[in-house]
């Protein structure tokens, strides 16, 4: 049996990775890393995001995924990698 | 051990809403939203207390190499004013760091230091030479003593500092 709930609210990797893309975007200061954004890709050293401005991609995750991040979570959303599978795991608590 | 973070207000003002729902929950403990909203200017204690976590974020950073995004943890007490600059300290969990702030027109400004006698020693270079980064965190290497210093540099907007003991 197929659960059809949890089929139509998880999303695969690619399409969280393209939502991901679309929120930073407003912040990145290097245009050529954010091109070759890849799951290594780091949010402040590579992306060149200020560290103020990271309080806003949390936010606008929080808002368009409709999870909440927690303290805990935060603490490590500083690279691609690790917020997908801070996204991925809230989505699938959901 | 030291740190410092360098604010541009005008660029700030462009760049941050402070003023957006849930952001200043995310980063500021109960105490520091009080201190906030009884503040004559409450944009400037907001980067006041923001450098002042970044500063001592720096320290951290060198002291452990770890690299985190908690900003909440790093809970500034109330500052005191003394000499054209702000004192304070801030704790993260059973550490303490001592810091100075100062502020004009254009910048917040804080240097972050674990023992407080560092400050004295603290000077800041205008041509940098020798600068080496360990794993992200950047030192000089002192010729004459033959030894690594700490170095901490801060870029925002306009502004850059770049300092050592």
């Amino acid at each position: 049996m197929c659960d059809f709930k949890k089929i139509r609210i998880m999303k695969n990797t690619e399409e969280i990775i393209e939502q991901l893309k679309k929120i930073v975007k407003p912040y990145v200061k290097d245009q050529d890393a954010f091109d070759q954004l890849t799951e290594t890709t780091d949010f402040i050293n590579d992306l060149k995001i200020n560290s103020a401005n990271l309080v806003d991609v949390i936010l606008d995750i929080e808002e368009i995924f409709d999870i909440v991040i927690d303290n805990e979570s935060m603490e490590r959303m500083l690279d691609v990698k690790s917020t997908l599978l801070i996204i991925e795991t809230k989505l699938a608590e959901k | 051990m030291i740190g410092n973070d360098i604010v541009d207000l005008a660029v700030a003002e462009v760049e941050s809403n402070w003023r957006r729902k849930g952001y200043l929950d995310k980063i500021f403990t109960m105490k520091e939203q009080l201190l906030i909203s009884k503040a004559c200017n409450p944009e400037i204690m907001v980067w006041m207390l923001w450098s002042r976590k970044e500063a001592c974020y720096k320290i951290f950073n060198r002291q452990t190499h770890i690299r985190i995004f908690n900003p909440i943890q790093f809970e500034c007490s109330e500052m005191v004013f003394e000499n054209k600059a702000f004192f304070g300290t801030v704790q993260f969990k059973e550490k303490v760091y001592y810091t100075k702030t100062e502020i004009n027109e254009e910048v917040v400004y804080s240097v972050a230091v674990f023992m407080k006698s560092d400050f004295s020693k603290i000077k800041e270079l205008r041509k940098p030479k020798m600068l080496l980064k360990i794993d992200g965190i950047p030192n000089r290497y002192d010729v004459k003593l033959d030894v690594l210093m700490p170095v901490s540099i801060s870029h925002h907007g306009r502004f850059i500092r770049i300092i050592s003991i």
